[in-house]
């Protein structure tokens, strides 16, 4: 049973995982592409007297900071979108599973497409980080990144919220702290600036992961 | 687990409005206040102030109106250009004749915000050729890192100079350097008259000059007396080159560290905190300006040339939170949310609570408009005593949460 579900969800999210994964990778290397240019008409010297001293923040490039906010909303959107579409989720809460356990395995799944094809693209960008640059800047970059993904999972277990409330007034309200509270995550700072903030933004993180649990408890007490 | 996820929603609310409406309330209401320059006047031997919003924008310490022209008369080795163009400059002051080039050698700059203080640092520093030989300085090709040892990192194949850093480090642990360095202090850029290295604080305390002299490392200790700790070392290149930097101890003293022969000499001042203060020292031929300015007061302290203390003036003005604005965001908001701070440049939660309980008075409103919803929804009360407690706590960033998030059919 959880099997068929499973392979429901990736039915439906699978292109767009897809894509999101192919653009997130593209971008990691155009960042790089665009290192290796600028390494070969500037000294490097300089190249790395720029990031260490007058702010230039190289993995800002190709708006990376919005690619896994984009891929998150892109897969929310599929996975539960067609559920609202003449309210399909209710085939799911008749089948004979827990109804609070059938949206915590497809929100899971979900986060845990995303989690992949983040530490993909994590993974390739500390790959490259480190044949240009040394320990400490690479672990700068990385700890400046850390909060737009994570931003990435706040926006997928939103997005779910939303698109599962049955009430498109509230589907506004939620969106509008939607608002308030995703560009917490997405502040104009100096590399490394958001080492204090990330524990808290990743329990915040965390905790939102249930947030899919409230809109499907309306959903199914018939809230209209 | 339905019960906890709305909770969990309510209090990312609380958290994302906490944010955005005081900040919302500010941009709208908050009214902007210039601070005074307060400046000592060698002619008059007294404070001399610019109020740049102020109707009498130049006055002095008494607050007797003066003209623009007579305010740059008081502080002539501040406005020189101008005065030479007008034909005023005097030819001697306090009985000294004063030649204007050689005056404005003495003339320095300086400030320290605590946003530069509570800030990431680079980890890897530029160590520049000392005395190259050439009239400018140029970046080198490799960057350094102070950690068990003294590493040198080529730029251009991102590999270890290991003869660099084997030389490098066995001269700073023959001096007695106790690695890691905890502090890296220099003016790492080309763009200075000299290059005078790095002063270094090591893992116990102790603090060296280190710096490459035609290739070869020069380091030497500076004699700290005991237990002396600082809370920032600021290197200076100014053209009397009487200093190498300004230091700031723990205990908000000021000292100056000379070059040659490292001696450490107190500013006579006090209360020169960079943690929460901006810190202004402008120098000329006689004295120092020592200027601290915090949320709602300016400060200036004079020294002269041999650092004692000729006076001092003081300033209090209104801040945010005793302004009419301020005072009504007291009643509207428990608290304030902010993701960065003036004091800080890290982005974190900083959370300012409310200077005072009238918020409380919102929040009994809001939980008695709270009670009459519950009552509309035909809801039991009992079930809605956590809604009621938070709206008490967190006034009206609670009462929008529980409203947006409604229990309707959580009991």
């Amino acid at each position: 049973m959880w099997k068929s579900i499973i392979y429901k969800e990736w039915l439906k999210i699978r292109w767009f995982a897809i894509i999101y994964a192919a653009l997130g990778i593209l971008v990691v290397g155009n960042i790089f592409l665009k290192g290796q240019h600028d390494f070969e008409f500037s000294q490097e010297a300089y190249y790395w007297y720029s990031i260490l001293f007058n702010q230039y923040r190289f993995y800002e490039y190709s708006l990376f900071k919005f690619v896994p906010l984009i891929g998150a909303l892109a897969i929310a959107l599929a996975q539960y979108f067609p559920e609202t579409v003449n309210k399909r989720i209710k085939l799911t809460f008749h089948l004979p599973v827990n109804e609070n356990k059938a949206l915590m395995v497809m929100m899971l799944f979900g986060a845990f497409c995303l989690f992949a094809i983040a530490a993909a693209q994590l993974l390739l960008f500390t790959g490259l980080s480190l044949v240009y640059f040394p320990a400490e800047i690479v672990q700068s970059a990385l700890i400046s990144i850390a909060p737009w993904f994570l931003c990435g999972f706040v926006v997928y277990f939103l997005t779910a919220l939303i698109v599962m409330e049955p009430v498109w007034k509230y589907r506004f309200l939620y969106l509008l702290v939607t608002a308030t509270f995703v560009p917490l995550y997405l502040q104009t700072a100096a590399a490394r600036a958001y080492s204090p903030a990330l524990p808290l933004l990743g329990v915040f993180t965390v905790l939102l992961s249930v947030a899919l649990l409230f809109s499907g408890y309306r959903f199914r007490k018939g809230e209209m | 687990m339905v019960k906890i996820s709305r909770y969990i929603l309510v209090l990312t609310a609380v958290v994302g409005l906490s944010v955005v409406l005081p900040q919302f309330y500010r941009m709208a209401f908050e009214k902007p206040g210039r601070n005074p320059l307060i400046q000592y006047s060698c002619i008059d031997h007294d404070f001399i102030i610019l109020r740049p919003d102020a109707d009498d924008k130049w006055t002095n310490r008494e607050g007797t109106k003066l003209t623009r022209e007579a305010y740059e008369k008081k502080l002539p080795l501040m406005h020189t250009r101008q005065l030479v163009m007008d034909g005023t400059m005097p030819d001697s002051i306090n009985g000294e004749k004063i030649n204007i080039q050689h005056a404005g050698i003495f003339r320095s700059n300086f400030r320290i915000t605590p946003d530069e203080i509570h800030a990431p640092k680079p980890k890897l520093y530029p160590l520049f050729e000392s005395q190259s030989g050439r009239a400018n300085l140029e970046m080198p090709n490799d960057f350094f890192r102070i950690t068990w040892r003294m590493e040198f990192i080529d730029a251009q194949t991102n590999r270890i100079l290991e003869d660099k850093s084997r030389m490098f480090s066995a001269v700073l642990y023959n001096r007695g350097f106790k690695f890691p360095a905890t502090s890296i202090n220099g003016i790492p850029t080309t763009r200075k008259s000299c290059d005078e290295g790095y002063l270094v604080i090591d893992s116990a305390n102790q603090l060296f000059h280190i710096k490459m002299v035609k290739g070869e490392p020069f380091v030497r200790q500076v004699e700290l007396p005991n237990g002396m700790k600082f809370k920032t070392i600021q290197c200076v290149d100014f053209s009397d080159k009487l200093y190498y930097a300004y230091l700031f101890t723990e205990n908000n003293e000021l000292y100056v560290l000379t070059p040659y022969d490292y001696m450490l000499e107190k500013f006579e001042v006090d209360d020169i905190n960079p943690d929460k203060y901006e810190i202004r020292i402008y120098g000329d031929y006689f004295n120092f300006n020592v200027i601290t300015i915090g949320n709602g007061f300016i400060r200036t302290q004079v020294v002269d040339r041999d650092h004692n203390k000729v006076d001092e003036y003081a300033e209090t003005r209104p801040t945010y939170d005793t302004r009419p604005e301020g005072k009504i965001a007291q009643l509207l908001f428990p608290a304030e949310l902010k993701m960065t701070d003036d004091n800080s440049s890290y982005v974190n939660f900083f959370l300012k609570m409310s200077k005072s309980y009238w918020w409380l008075i919102l929040s009994l409103v809001l939980i008695i408009a709270q009670y009459f919803i519950i009552r509309q929804r035909k809801k039991n009360i009992r079930t809605e005593i956590i809604d009621l407690m938070l709206i008490g706590l967190t006034g009206i960033f609670g009462f929008i949460a529980v409203n947006i998030f409604p229990n309707k059919f959580i009991d």
